[in-house]
């Protein structure tokens, strides 16, 4: 799919290469050297061949190997995902719950009103606003997300801190205000009814009956954002000068660098399906019916 | 000051007919002392000898600019990604021959003032008709890997982009100028090269105006990420692709040793996270900052701004081949409608010049400042439209590509010619998809009945005069076909002296502003940012950034 979608678009690789004021015949000459003017059957068949021996290709542009570009830049992506997870998670969740069993006081609206309002800015808004206050005013992070090579943890969480908090933004109102409102469906459930009315502890009602059944809907939320956590994000890798894997395939699109885009979709594509296994799996350990359906 | 003509005939003695002239014409005020330097670079005349030229016809030392900065500072330079495998005969973008001039050099550097300057090559000289250039090496030039740089490597370095099998990037500049094996070895310091057709301005085709033209060893067989040889004044410490690159000072270079002990390049894939590193302190320079996106930094008091006057301009061509662009009036009217003072003043923030819709920006010394400067005149553009039978006005479409300011620029277009009649409609497109496959019939670029297309610095206007405006020009995007101007062309390309080829110039200017198929509106400086405190930077409007004598205070 996006081999032949690639090939519909304008421009060829050297032509890309090269730029558009350099003479025809020194781009037919690269892009014969490069082999994309054989057919396109072969080029397709000649990757797929590679690709299944373990050999993601060489890149068009770089003229290097695709697999530790992507390697590193999935690697990248990961980190800065896994620090926005563990940072928005918790605090979305809780800040959802806090509001639900708030409904309708001022806090709720405070919570439900600010993480809305932070979510429509864009990325690109907010992660300016963040750089001015804490890297050029302060000075207090750096502003580039690029680490001294070597670095150990806490350096690269240190450098991570600011990449993420626009991420946390768009997120925050989002996770929250999906824990709210199946917070409030559950709350307001007959079974949440039946424990309260049985006599159970306040606390464990929360915990063992409202939670567990609020927090489905959110899950699935948070599921699917992580594919968003993981590749979507151009912007911020832009705004931040990080090489996560977004940016990577952004810029093999633009240059028709088909091994890289190729190998960068596929892994995306890779990420997706593992989150959403793993959000099943979360599922069927928060919901039983699920669990007992797949024994019988 | 007066003229010493005792010293004027000592220096004239022994030179040749073409270098007498320009003496002359310095010395009876034809030609400025600026044009005179340029102009005599260019013939090969020594920087010395025209100082001293210039004192002996009375105009006093040219001022020193150098001052020597403290050395050991490591720089840090933010600059845009390099969009592709750094290899000196394929590359094509300002953020990978940024860090390939870090470390190869060139014959000649054109200079931030157009003025040509020996570096690889001590000196040139053409033959009477400007058919054959003989260039002297200088000596004892060391490559980063040990061998000596001779005759060999240049022949090579030069071959290898004039060859038509070798997707060379500097292809269309030798094209109609200088073929493979038409550079010859005199001796082991000197090479000739034996043109197609004479050129007056040949030196600016093997200088770094020609980015790809650096001299790199003869046995180079590609791969150049693998070695950054070169002769210049850093060597190549790392280069990771996308991130950033960084260098060390050459201890043994030829001529002053860099003062900075390291430079470090961090490529950024836009500029607005550049200027938060800049105002972060997270880096001293921004290579190249387009106006627009640089208007907080112009007055920031943290910030020092390098502006070169360049000619990189922004071509608005009309189809001459198509309505509603066939009558010449037409497209006159529509460059009679632009208010190229206020594109200066305020689209441009004064960091600009009037353009005249001809390849002559004033910075040129072959330009004819007699020629009067287009104005904005809507009663004569209507008047125009009127005669051309277009007085109702119509629609068109104008085809362009988002980069810069083009997309502001063709918003003020199309508000200006709203006032005589002419329905604008912008069809803003991806670079990619603008310049398509980039040959008539496969490009919104060369295929627009209208369109704005981005053109870069050049120290000489060869380029501009040929392939977008001659008949058979390959970017000829106006599809303007002018015999007239063919001939015009090829002599100004031919003309070896200064007033020949302002003769000649200003004969061109003329002949366009008539014909108008292409409106240049202007001719923007090239940016460069520096945290206060940084000193000795030298940048070219060719997106080169020289740092052997960048210090931090």
């Amino acid at each position: 799919m996006v081999f032949l979608g690639g090939q519909v678009l304008p421009g060829n690789v050297g032509r890309a290469i090269l730029g558009p004021f350099a003479d025809q015949r020194a781009v037919d000459a690269l892009n014969h050297s490069l082999g994309v003017d054989r057919p396109l059957l072969v080029q397709y068949g000649t990757w797929i061949w590679n690709f299944l021996h373990g050999d993601m290709g060489t890149s068009y542009i770089f003229r290097a190997p695709v697999a530790p570009f992507v390697i590193d830049a999935l690697g990248n992506s990961m980190k800065l995902a896994l620090v926005a997870f563990v940072l928005v998670v918790p605090i979305g969740i809780l800040g959802g719950v806090i509001a639900a069993l708030n409904l309708n006081r001022p806090l709720d609206r405070i919570i439900s009103l600010g993480g809305l309002s932070v979510t429509v800015l864009p990325e690109f808004v907010t992660g300016i606003i963040l750089i001015l206050i804490f890297g050029v005013w302060l000075r207090w992070l750096p502003i580039a997300a690029a680490w001294p090579k070597g670095a150990g943890f806490f350096t690269q969480l240190y450098y991570l801190i600011l990449p993420s908090l626009p991420l946390f933004l768009v997120l925050f109102g989002y996770i929250a205000r999906m824990a709210r409102s199946g917070m409030i469906e559950a709350l307001d459930s007959d079974y949440t009814r039946t424990a309260v009315l049985k006599g159970l502890p306040w606390r464990t009602v929360i915990w063992r009956h409202v939670l567990r059944n609020a927090l489905l809907p959110t899950i699935t939320v948070i599921a699917t954002q992580t594919g968003y956590l993981i590749g979507g994000l151009v912007v911020i890798e832009t705004l931040f000068r990080y090489q996560g894997i977004g940016s990577l395939i952004f810029t093999a699109a633009r240059g028709k660098d088909f091994p890289m885009l190729e190998a960068g979709i596929l892994t995306i594509g890779i990420v997706y399906a593992v989150a959403t296994l793993v959000a099943d799996f979360l599922y069927s350990v928060l919901n039983p019916r699920i669990r007992l359906g797949a024994e019988q | 000051m007066s003229k010493n003509y005792r010293i004027l005939d000592l220096l004239r003695r022994g030179r040749t007919p073409l270098e007498n002239h320009l003496i002359d014409g310095l010395v009876d005020g034809r030609i400025s002392r600026r044009e005179f330097v340029r102009h005599g670079s260019l013939l090969g005349l020594s920087l010395p000898l025209l100082g001293r030229v210039g004192m002996a016809a009375g105009f006093g030392a040219a001022p020193s600019l150098a001052r020597a900065g403290a050395p050991g500072a490591t720089i840090r330079i933010g600059s845009s990604v390099p969009a592709a495998a750094i290899d000196p005969v394929t590359i094509a973008d300002a953020g990978g021959l940024l860090v390939m001039q870090q470390v190869a050099e060139f014959l000649c550097v054109d200079g931030p003032d157009l003025v040509l300057k020996p570096a690889l090559a001590e000196s040139w000289k053409p033959n009477a008709d400007g058919t054959v250039w003989t260039f002297t090496l200088r000596k004892g030039v060391k490559f980063h890997s040990g061998g000596e740089m001779k005759a060999e490597d240049v022949i090579a370095s030069i071959d290898r982009l004039a060859d038509p099998a070798n997707s060379s990037n500097a292809l269309s500049v030798f094209t109609g100028i200088l073929q493979k094996g038409n550079t010859k070895k005199v001796d082991d310091y000197t090479v000739e090269f034996h043109l197609d057709a004479a050129n007056g301005n040949f030196p600016y085709m093997v200088s770094s105006d020609n980015y790809n033209a650096v001299i790199i060893p003869a046995s180079y067989k590609g791969d150049y990420e693998k070695s950054f040889d070169g002769t210049g004044p850093f060597k190549l410490e790392k280069y990771t692709p996308k991130v950033g690159a960084s260098f060390v000072r050459n201890d043994d270079y030829w001529g002053d040793k860099a003062l900075p002990d390291r430079t470090e390049f961090t490529f950024f894939t836009d500029i607005q996270p550049q200027i938060l590193a800049l105002q972060g302190g997270q880096i001293d320079i921004i290579n190249q900052m387009p106006v627009l996106a640089g208007v907080g930094l112009l007055n920031d008091p943290n910030v020092d701004i390098i502006s070169l006057k360049s000619v990189a301009h922004q071509q608005l061509h009309m189809q001459c081949d198509a309505d509603p662009f066939k009558d010449p009036r037409v497209r006159r009217a529509i460059a009679l409608s632009i208010d190229r003072k206020k594109l200066v003043a305020g689209l441009m923030k004064g960091r600009a010049q009037e353009g005249n819709d001809s390849p002559f920006a004033g910075v040129y010394p072959s330009t004819d400042p007699s020629v009067p400067q287009r104005e904005q005149d809507i009663a004569q553009a209507k008047q125009l439209m009127e005669a051309a039978g277009a007085g109702k006005g119509f629609k068109v479409t104008l085809t362009t590509e988002r980069y810069l300011e083009i997309p502001e620029y063709a918003q003020l277009i199309q508000n200006w010619v709203k006032e005589i009649g002419i329905e604008l409609e912008l069809n803003i497109l991806d670079q990619g998809a603008y310049y398509g496959d980039a040959v008539f019939g496969k490009s919104n670029w060369l295929d627009s009945v209208m369109g704005i297309t981005d053109y870069g610095h050049r120290g000489v206007p060869n380029v501009y005069l040929a392939a977008p405006l001659k008949s058979e020009g390959t970017w000829n995007a106006a599809h303007f076909k002018n015999k007239d101007y063919d001939q015009l062309a090829t002599s100004y390309i031919a003309a070896l002296d200064l007033e020949a080829q302002k003769a000649t110039a200003g004969k061109i200017q003329k002949l366009l502003l008539e014909e108008t198929p292409v409106i240049f509106g202007y001719f923007y400086d090239y940016l460069t940012a520096t945290a206060k405190g940084v000193t000795g930077v030298q940048p070219t409007a060719m997106s080169q950034l020289f740092l052997d004598k960048a210090s931090k205070a």
